[in-house]
């Protein structure tokens, strides 16, 4: 027998016990990793060129009210602006489906790849958008969902305008980071609906990041004390305004992280005074051999460490492997696109198991150093 | 001071406790001399201060007054540390309650102090054995406390106590616990000690059978020696 031999034999005398509380750090540490990664993700600028040059125009007042579509030519004339499209919700029920999992938009087919130049379409796709009146072009989820394929005709009926459509597909595209809308003509709606002279909002591109400031502040100006003010945003910020409804999301997101890690501490605490009261004759006993206090302390450091290092590794470690490995924009419905477990939230998980470790075994060591030989052989089993 | 022979010399030796207003006297004045490779036991009712001489000279516990000296160390001067290795190789703990590690074999249980050592593990195997060896449980080195009976696992831990080769073993009260026929046998193991490997037994019990085992026995009551 060896030193580490004999910590491991007395980590997990009770076997259970010992499952239990790994366990429960694990699924801390795997809980705080998430949402470690998930405000991380959702605090993140927007890392592909064109979002980070994209605006987005809406009603001041919410997003369901709609734009009169004559501003377009005002926000043309701004200077530093690439291109601009109308993009309006046409809210359309397929085959009666109740639950919609894809959108459907009006839009500038000419604008399609100055706008949203990460799409990626087949030449003739965009060639037939701009052409055929009733073209329309859809998502590669969508497409592979309802298996929809150039050529095919879709007929959807509109919850929010007084029109049933039929479109024709002839475009499937991909590489955006939710390949699931469909896009069709605006003209196309103006004229099916007889709504004209109305649009759901604006994107628009800007021709570099350096206007970015001075587009949306002019844009903001521009319709200032009209009968339809606009906010104008980056499409980070658009994103984000959807998820800021729930309230200030960071705050939340580290007052739980706050709580997990304090909850944590009280288990692998009470977990290790436990595991230590219950041994404390055991402890006089080897005092008595001769072990000094430093040697009591490192074992009891050691399991305790050791408790907390085998919960990271199966929390913080799961967590990286699920969040790797496994599909979370298709989980969560495209909320996350990405949702990286980077080495610095690796890091702080392992590093908080650490501390964890530390702390919890401080009482305990204080306990055992009190103690005196004579006292601990008097404890009763 | 000189030792004559006598492996622990206690002069003029107190032991006092403060509880709250209450001092309670535990040893009054003690004075005594063990021979090495006497067998003592240690008789007197509950609560006449055996077991606190017995933990003084031991070194686990701190004479109010007086002097107690161990093979010529005066074991209150040492500082815990230094006491901690002075125990590991100078003595050897039985207790009432087994004390066994519950998740340890006999073989690891017997090993533990060894632990402290230099030594490497093929001599930590020879010594080990045996100590076993001398208790007669060479045949149960791979079992755990709980597949033991209660004079085997008492035995275990006599071979823990002597495993080090200390000068100086101590036992409170080692057969408490056990039924007549594992007590025999524990005695007959503490009586080898003394008799043939050479050892100073100090044993506390206040069963007259057991105490004819040793080769010498003195009396406590209310902390002072009595004839
Ligand atoms: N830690 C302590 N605090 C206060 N009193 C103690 C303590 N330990 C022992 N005593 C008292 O000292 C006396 C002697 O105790 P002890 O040596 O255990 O007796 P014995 O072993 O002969 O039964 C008893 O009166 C006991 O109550
Ligand atoms: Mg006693």
């Amino acid at each position: 027998m060896t030193i580490p031999t004999f910590i491991l034999k007395n980590a997990l005398r009770n076997k259970r016990r010992a499952t239990l509380s790994i366990l429960s750090v694990a699924v801390s540490l795997f809980l705080l990793v998430t949402l470690l990664v998930a405000l991380r993700e959702i605090t993140l600028p927007a890392e592909d060129v064109g979002a980070a040059l994209r605006v987005a125009v809406r009603n001041k007042i919410s997003i369901a009210n709609l734009l009169p579509a004559r501003q377009l030519a005002a926000i043309e004339r701004i200077p530093g602006i690439a291109a601009v499209t109308p993009f309006t919700w046409y809210g359309g029920k397929y085959k009666n489906e109740e639950g919609m999992t894809f959108a459907q938009f009006a839009m500038d087919p000419k604008k399609l790849r100055p706008v949203f130049g990460e799409t990626k379409m087949s030449e003739a796709g965009y060639e037939a958008f701009e052409k055929e009146k009733d073209a329309a072009v859809i998502g590669r989820i969508s497409a592979e969902k309802y298996k929809l394929k150039v050529g095919d005709k879709i007929t959807l009926e509109s919850t929010v305008y007084p029109c049933t459509m039929e479109f024709k597909i002839v475009g499937i595209y991909s590489g955006t980071p939710d390949d699931r809308n469909m896009l069709f003509r605006h003209d196309y709606l103006d004229e099916s609906s007889g709504v004209e002279g109305m649009v759901g909002m604006w994107w628009l591109r800007v021709s570099s990041a350096e206007e970015m400031p001075g587009v949306i502040d002019a844009i903001n100006k521009k319709f200032a004390n009209t009968s339809a003010e606009v906010r104008a945003e980056t499409e980070r910020a658009f994103q984000l305004g959807f998820i800021s409804m729930w309230g200030n999301i960071k705050l939340l997101v580290t007052l739980v992280c706050s709580a997990v890690v304090f909850t944590l501490l009280l288990v692998t605490a009470s977990t290790m005074s436990m595991a230590i009261r219950e041994r404390f004759r055991e402890l006089a006993i080897l005092k008595a051999i001769g072990f000094r206090r430093r040697e009591l302390f490192a074992f009891i450091l050691a399991e305790s460490f050791g408790l907390a290092m085998a919960g990271a590794l199966i929390g913080v470690g799961g967590a990286y492997v699920l969040f790797t490995y496994g599909d979370v924009a298709k989980l969560t419905n495209g909320l996350f696109p990405s949702f990286e477990v980077t080495s610095k939230i690796v890091g702080i998980g392992t590093l908080v198991a650490a501390m964890l470790g530390i702390i919890a075994s401080i009482m305990p060591s204080l306990a055992v150093a009190k103690m005196s030989v004579t006292d601990g052989l008097k404890t009763l089993d | 001071m000189k030792s004559n022979g006598n492996i622990v010399t206690i002069r003029n030796l107190s032991k006092i406790y403060q509880q709250g207003e209450i001092n309670v006297t535990a040893l009054d004045n003690i004075s005594l001399d063990i021979a090495a490779g006497e067998f003592l036991t240690l008789m007197g009712p509950s609560g006449s201060g055996k077991s606190t001489l017995l933990h003084i000279i031991a070194g686990i516990d701190r004479p109010t007054s007086g002097e107690c000296h161990v093979q010529g160390i005066d074991v209150a001067q040492l500082n815990e540390s230094q006491l901690a290795d002075w125990r590991n190789q100078n003595v050897g703990f039985v207790f009432q309650t087994f004390n066994l590690i519950p998740v340890l074999t006999a073989y690891e249980n017997v090993e533990l102090p060894l632990l402290l050592t230099r030594l490497n593990r093929s001599e930590r195997r020879k010594q080990v054995e045996t100590a076993l060896d001398l208790v007669g449980l060479a045949d149960r080195m791979k079992h755990l406390p709980k597949q033991l009976s209660g004079g085997q696992e008492q035995r275990v831990a006599i071979a823990r106590a002597l495993v080090t080769d200390p000068a100086l073993v101590v036992a409170d009260e080692p057969t408490g616990n056990l039924d007549s026929h594992s007590a025999q046998e524990v005695l007959k193991v503490l009586q080898l000690l003394a008799r043939d490997a050479g050892k100073t037994v100090i044993m506390v019990t206040h069963d007259p059978k057991a105490a004819a085992f040793g080769s010498r026995s003195i009396h406590l009551e209310k902390g002072e020696l009595s004839n």
